[in-house]
């Protein structure tokens, strides 16, 4: 495992007496696709901020490549940033902003010149290297902001929400240019998005955070998978929380069932568990296999081949259930229509928090 | 469905701007285009009569006194706007970036204050303040210094036209301070950009159309004045809105004060349009 390039050392940030980011530790390695995600407001801009050095950190430091950047001014940090805004300069052609950067490292202007016209080729946008960047459509501009951010050759890239005000077909386009550029550039990418599948299709870790506190950090997989506490399990979706109290015979009481877990809970503790959305299967009829319970559909959802299921278990808890559409033949899907739901208790994660 | 909107005119919305037109028309079009056509009447015996003479035209372009005159304006109008300008912009940007909302909110209040008064009474004040016996040189002579002679001098215009021009190009240029997206000069940073250069690469070209227009109103202001260089600037030498006076009251000649005016509305007009299109300049090609 590579050296971790960016290390935040009990960074604390308030803006007069609100917490923006508490105590926060963590860890960015040289060469990965990390990604901030969590809602509005939950200090993952700001995080990014203090990289960039435009916010300071109130407590606490933040190092990059060993070397601390408290004392370093933003202009002096090679941590070039993409902004949500893109923040290209008007006032200069799609060229003029790639070399603007250049022009502040004092580059000769045929150099200077020579380095953003290939960045710009290299992003596929060659052509419009003298064209008024308010002509430009919403992608090219991207691709204006990146160049610019990457004419430098930075060791690292921060990007702040960059795709959430482009269309979704070309989000989709752009994540796959953002992917590619960052495995054949092989420099740390650091992105802040509230998008959870912006980040699970690029990110090779995603932090969570919530209030200002990392909620976990982990690969899509394990976030998904194994969420570390309610909130993640929440937030990102698809998954059904049940909580109850563990009964003598080491089962759960919940309001939507007795269900058992394999000796994960003790004895008369209280626990939180989640069941992902597409490990719970569906019938008709009441099925012999433990783990069952009933619910009550309520409404459906598609997405392409795929069918979302909200239905209403006993003591108002809701259920999703992912299916392939093909699945569900003979399956009555009237609203009010109850169904029996079952899972098997290996895909039951038993929550932290 | 290709049908034409009918282009029947708009009673309701011509009733509304008639006024206004007819008040342009009879009291700025109308004068004007009068002074315009007295550039070319003679005076004899102290008397105008109308014509179509170039005479009048000829005499004033032709001697060195009216071009004296008239560079010696616009230089003056030129320092005042450069003057104005690099002294406006330090306070503007911080009012701008650097004070809180509530500092602003009284400073701009502070800034309007002036406008209450006559600018003429403004001057009157700046009299006694400038005189040889007055307020500074008083404060200088207790430490053993001047008195300077402030008074009369080009100096003393130059507080005038200062007086007028400040206030206004301080909000103007905060203003237009004040609607830049700041992220752009934290993205200047963000690229290697240093405080002090971020204001000249990147904030100044931002905020180019306030600052010109801040600019603009300085040079109309100051070019056409006759208060400042009447009372502080002691006419000497006179600026063509001295000139005008002195021409049209020294033997009636009204026709060769309407040609010094018209000289100066043109001067203004190709200034404040060349000034103009350069804020408005779309980035080229």
């Amino acid at each position: 495992m590579a050296e971790p390039l960016v290390v935040f050392d009990n960074v604390v940030k308030r803006f007069g007496t609100f917490e923006a980011v508490k105590r926060m530790n963590f860890e960015i390695r040289e060469g990965e696709f990390l990604a901030l995600m969590g809602p509005s407001g939950c200090g993952k801009t700001t995080t990014l901020r203090m990289l960039a050095g435009l916010e300071q950190p109130t407590e606490g430091d933040i190092r990059l490549a060993g070397k601390s950047l408290v004392d370093v001014k933003p202009h002096e940090r090679d941590t070039p940033m993409v902004w949500q805004s893109l923040a290209l300069f008007p006032f200069l052609n799609a060229r003029e902003n790639v070399e603007f950067g250049l022009k502040m490292r004092g580059l000769d202007g045929p150099s200077r010149r020579r380095k953003a016209l290939d960045w710009l080729e290299r992003l596929g946008i060659g052509e419009f290297g003298e064209r008024d960047v308010n002509s430009l459509s919403g992608g090219q501009r991207q691709r204006v902001a990146l160049a610019r951010a990457l004419v430098t050759e930075p060791k690292i890239l921060l990007l702040d929400e960059p795709l959430s005000a482009l269309d979704a077909h070309l989000v989709i386009r752009m994540q796959a240019v953002l992917t590619k550029l960052q495995r054949e550039l092989g420099i740390t990418f650091v992105y802040v998005t509230h998008s959870q599948s912006e980040a699970f299709a690029m990110a090779d870790r995603v932090v969570i955070m919530s209030k200002g506190e990392i909620a976990q950090i982990g690969s899509a997989r394990d976030i998904y998978r194994t969420p570390a506490n309610r909130f993640v399990a929440e937030f990102v979706g698809r998954n059904n929380i049940f909580a109850g109290t563990v009964n003598g015979s080491g089962n759960v009481d919940t309001p939507a069932g007795t269900f058992t877990l394999d000796g994960k809970a003790k004895p008369g503790e209280r626990v939180s568990f989640v069941v992902a959305a597409d490990v719970v299967s569906l019938s008709v009829s009441r099925p012999t296999a433990r783990n069952t319970f009933a619910a009550q559909l309520i409404s459906e959802e598609f997405v392409g081949s795929m069918v979302t299921l909200f239905l209403e278990a006993p003591g108002d808890t809701e259920i999703k259930v992912q299916v392939q559409e093909r699945s569900l033949e003979g399956i009555p899907r009237e609203p009010g229509q109850t169904l029996f739901l079952s899972f098997d208790s290996s895909h039951a994660h038993i929550l932290k928090g | 469905m290709t049908t034409k909107p009918t282009t029947r005119p708009d009673y309701y919305a011509i009733a509304w701007r008639l006024p206004l037109i007819v008040w342009q028309g009879l009291f700025f079009v109308g004068p004007l285009l009068f002074m315009v056509a007295m550039s070319f009447f003679l005076v004899k015996n102290y008397r105008m009569e109308a014509a179509f003479q170039f005479s009048n035209w000829q005499r004033m372009l032709s001697k060195d006194f009216f071009w004296d005159a008239y560079f010696f304006t616009l230089w003056l109008a030129l320092l005042a706007t450069a003057i104005t300008s690099v002294v406006a912009f330090p306070a503007s940007y911080f009012l701008a970036f650097k004070a809180s909302e509530k500092t602003r909110r009284w400073a701009i209040f502070f800034l309007i204050i002036p406008f209450f008064t006559s600018y003429l009474v403004r001057v009157f004040a700046w009299q006694v303040i400038l005189a040889q016996s007055g307020v500074i040189n008083a404060g200088l002579s207790f430490i053993g210094i001047g008195p300077w002679q402030m008074l009369n001098t080009q100096f003393g215009t130059m507080v005038g036209y200062l007086v007028l021009c400040l206030p206004l190009a301080v909000i103007l240029q905060t203003f237009s301070l004040a609607n830049i997206d700041t992220r752009l000069v934290e993205a200047a940073h963000n690229l290697g950009c240093g405080r002090l250069r971020a204001v000249f690469t990147v904030v100044m070209p931002l905020a180019k159309t306030g600052l010109v227009v801040a600019a603009v109103f300085c040079f109309i202001l100051s070019f056409g004045d006759f208060v400042s260089p009447y009372y502080l600037g002691g006419s000497k030498p006179p600026t063509l809105s001295i000139m005008i006076v002195d021409t049209s009251k020294s033997g009636q000649q009204w026709p060769r004060a309407a040609v010094v005016a018209i000289t100066m509305i043109l001067t203004l007009l190709v200034v404040a349009f060349t000034a103009i299109g350069f804020a408005y300049r779309k980035r080229g090609k």
